[in-house]
């Protein structure tokens, strides 16, 4: 049982603790009364677990997340060892992001196999990376994850060697060290993005990116002179909280509402978003919102980066917004809403790459075109 | 070695007083001097790599202030690191192949623990040549060396230091100076024959009775021209005079020369004139990593007019000017203000410098930049000696050429 995990005695350290003791199901029944009627049945009853654990990170954990994030666990359990649970205790980590979280979960899963041949392994961690990618659809990231390492674990060196002991500990050893890359990542996309900020300059950023923090972070240190737009970033306030990040850097800062784009892009340099995946046709999945922002950029001339771990990219070709599946969120619009009408409730939108300049990634600075070619070189 | 030092300052001097024009002329001379100064340098028993890197850096640091703007110069400095870089790996791993592998060279400490005998030497040449080439996923998934994950640029160059410790170097030490001058001597015919590698592609891109527009007159545009008229393509040339050095009338009469068909226009007609072209081909000064140009003054211009009226805009370069910078980085000087003389003669605007009037300025200023800067999105396609490329595939070829660790080599000393 869950529980019974190591991940559980850590998890209750990392978390608040108030509403731990009894997930009851009365908990997430109560929450949002349409949450039930959605057709797509996730673990976590129609809400993006990817969302949900990005709330968390940003430190919003509302009563609602925590019990969903219970119950979603709850009904997982029961495996002597799940990938899920590993997955689970990974992706509460803070800095952690969801990519490098499957990777470790699955290497754990790899040590704890009782597999004996290369081929008995290979299948398991199949199954195990499927249940994982099939436990949270939404999440872009965690199938990109998952399918790298999978790509690792067949096509690699690692697998030239006669004794299956070392070559099962070469790959655990390499999921652990693809793990560390997560930060590393980061740290390089700063020091690339943070040459393109130049004094002066005026940054739009749109939602809560781990990476376009630490470029402007970077930025900020080395004393270069910039002012930040943030939008508000709708339903889940993502840029009120950037924007508290930058104030304690003392950037100066000017909040926005998401309608006030295209009137202040006139006096914007640049936008500076992330991504939630990078997909094959070079362009990004992000928070709803990003397309807009692109679209009204690109009419204006203004460039559009990006910053992104190369653990994002992944094989998707989405061929327009509905082409990917919704991930969906509680939208709280403040009012009751009218009977018999209808709420959008899908947290992210397809950028397509003619919009986008440049791709920030911990494998230089790219073109959107670069994605594909590297993705093929990969896949191929 | 003072007769190095004696050159290279001799050098410093020519390109900070623009005696050098060009940059062809630039690149290959300093090549030239990059050659003697690895060929005059004193070879240590270990970390050769290291001590040609630094020497190469150091004269490199000095000839990339001496004219910043002239990027061609910083891109064969960094040409020949990534060639000394390259040789080294070449011959750490030919040595490999007698030593069995127990002494690992750098990346691998994963391959060392585990010392296995199927791993051929090829392979771990292949393995730490990928090391060499711009990180992609793939080299993040299989041998991941610090340096090829982290291409961090205030790391220092000497990421091959680590090979020092493979046995028996001395019989290798005249070897890797050897190679590296033979690549390097390569490198300068490449920048020598740059040209007909590029005209053999004009046949290909210029087609019976069409008109081709160019403006001033680069080398490289004459001998492509010139090329499809030798395969009797008959053609007609309209080349913009290009103000204000009328490059173009010099262009217009070598054309002429050789039985072209050739109308003279002014810079001011361009747009005009572009809805009877099918093709404009002009030369470029430098070509930066995001595939954006920086052109003689004008070309912005003419591109302009070409995406208006839906033109084919090709730009022709040798791989020498191919530049792994962006634009945005601040060492990179987009421009160069040349002296008004050309615009107007001392004696036309002289009363018009009264230095009494507004504090002692003249109310009269000329200025005269040498260069534009074309945005990506305005290129159709790259003509260099490799081939044609799209602008947002100048990044495969900047990884081809460079190594990730020299794209600065200046900022080393101030950190």
């Amino acid at each position: 049982m869950w529980r019974r995990s190591a991940s559980f005695v850590l998890d209750k350290g990392l978390l608040p603790s108030p509403p731990r003791e009894h997930p009851l199901r009365s908990a997430d029944d109560a929450m949002e009364p349409n949450v039930l009627q959605d057709p797509n049945a996730n673990p976590s009853h129609g809400i993006s677990a990817y969302y949900q654990t990005r709330a968390e990170h940003h430190a919003v954990v509302t009563s609602d997340w925590l019990a969903q994030a219970q119950a979603a666990v709850a009904l997982t359990g029961g495996k002597p060892f799940s990938v899920i649970d590993e997955f689970n205790y990974w992706r509460k980590k803070p800095d952690l992001a969801e990519a490098v979280a499957a990777i470790m979960a699955l290497a754990a899963f790899i040590r704890s196999s009782e597999a004996t041949t290369m081929m008995e392994l290979e299948i398991e961690l199949k199954k195990a990376s499927d249940t994982l990618k099939s436990w949270d659809t939404t999440s872009i990231s965690l199938s990109a994850g998952c399918d790298l390492f999978m790509r690792y674990v067949t096509r690699t060196s690692a697998l030239e060697y006669e004794d299956f002991n070392a070559a099962k500990l070469r790959l655990i050893e390499r999921g652990e060290k693809f793990g560390e890359i997560s930060l590393k990542a980061r740290r390089t996309i700063a020091m690339l993005g943070q040459d393109f900020i130049f004094d002066g300059c005026t940054v739009l950023v749109h939602g809560f990116s781990r990476v376009v923090l630490e470029v402007l972070k970077l930025a900020a240190s080395n004393r270069k002179n910039f002012r930040v737009l943030c939008t508000e970033g709708r339903p889940d306030r993502t840029g009120l909280r950037f924007s508290n990040e930058l104030a304690q850097l003392r950037v100066p800062v000017k909040l926005l509402i998401d309608s006030a784009v295209a009137y202040t892009m006139d006096e914007v340099d640049m936008v500076f978003v992330g991504a939630d995946g990078v997909v094959e046709s070079g362009g990004i999945i992000n928070m709803m919102g990003t397309y807009q922002i692109a679209l009204v950029a690109h009419s204006m001339n203004k460039p559009v980066y990006v910053a992104a771990e190369s653990y994002k990219f992944a094989r998707l070709y989405p061929l327009d917004q509905k082409d990917l599946a919704p991930a969906l969120r509680p939208i709280d619009f403040g009012v009751p809403i009218p009977s018999g009408v209808e709420v959008e409730r899908n947290a992210r939108d397809y950028t397509p790459p003619q919009y986008l300049t440049l791709l920030f990634t911990d494998l230089g600075v790219l073109t959107p075109s670069v994605v594909s070619d590297e993705l093929i070189q990969l896949y191929l | 070695m003072p007769d190095v030092q004696a050159l290279v300052n001799d050098f410093v001097l020519k390109l900070k007083r623009r005696k050098i024009e060009g940059s062809q002329a630039s690149a290959r001379q300093t090549a030239e001097l990059l050659r003697t100064v690895v060929s005059q340098q004193r070879m240590p028993y270990t970390n050769q790599a290291a001590t040609l890197i630094d020497a190469v850096r150091t004269v490199g640091e000095h000839l990339i202030a001496a004219n910043p703007v002239e990027l061609a110069v910083g891109n064969i400095v960094r040409r020949v690191l990534h060639i000394i870089r390259e040789e080294d790996l070449t011959s750490t791993a030919t040595a490999m192949e007698g030593l069995s592998l127990i002494a690992n060279s750098d990346d691998d400490d994963n391959f060392e623990s585990h010392d296995h005998p199927a791993l051929s030497a090829a392979a771990l040449a292949a393995a730490a040549r990928s090391t060499l080439r711009a990180p992609s996923l793939q080299t993040l998934l299989e041998g991941t060396p610090e340096s090829a994950l982290a291409p961090n640029p205030s790391s220092s160059g000497g990421d091959s230091e680590g090979k020092s410790k493979s046995a028996d170097r001395s019989s290798r030490t005249k070897k890797l100076k050897h190679d590296v001058i033979e690549a390097i001597n390569e490198l300068i015919q490449d920048i020598d024959t740059c040209h007909e590698q590029i005209s053999e592609q004009a046949v290909g891109l210029i087609h019976q009775n069409e008109v081709i527009l160019t403006l001033g007159r680069s080398r490289t545009v004459k001998e492509f021209l010139f090329a499809a008229n030798e395969k009797k393509r008959s053609f007609r040339v309209f080349v913009a005079e290009g103000a204000p050095r009328y490059q173009g009338h010099v262009l217009a009469k070598e054309l002429v020369a050789k039985g072209l068909q050739t109308t003279v226009i002014t810079d001011s007609a361009v747009f005009a004139m572009i809805c009877r072209v099918n093709m404009v081909i002009v030369g470029a000064h430098a070509i930066m990593a995001n595939g954006g140009v920086i052109a003689p003054v004008g070309i912005n211009m003419v591109a302009l007019a070409a995406q208006r009226h839906a033109v084919p805009f090709v730009v022709v370069a040798g791989s020498h000017k191919l530049c792994p910078l962006y634009p945005h980085n601040p060492e990179v000087l987009l421009n160069d203000l040349k002296s008004p003389s050309d615009l107007l003669d001392f004696g036309e605007f002289s009363d018009c410098m009264d230095f009494s009037t507004s504090g002692g300025s003249p109310l009269l200023h000329v200025v005269n930049p040498a260069f534009d800067y074309i945005p990506p999105k305005l290129v159709s396609l790259f003509i260099t000696d490799t081939g044609g490329h799209s602008p947002s595939y100048m990044y495969r070829l900047i990884a081809d050429y460079y190594s990730a660790d020299d794209f600065v080599v200046k900022r080393r000393p101030t950190s």
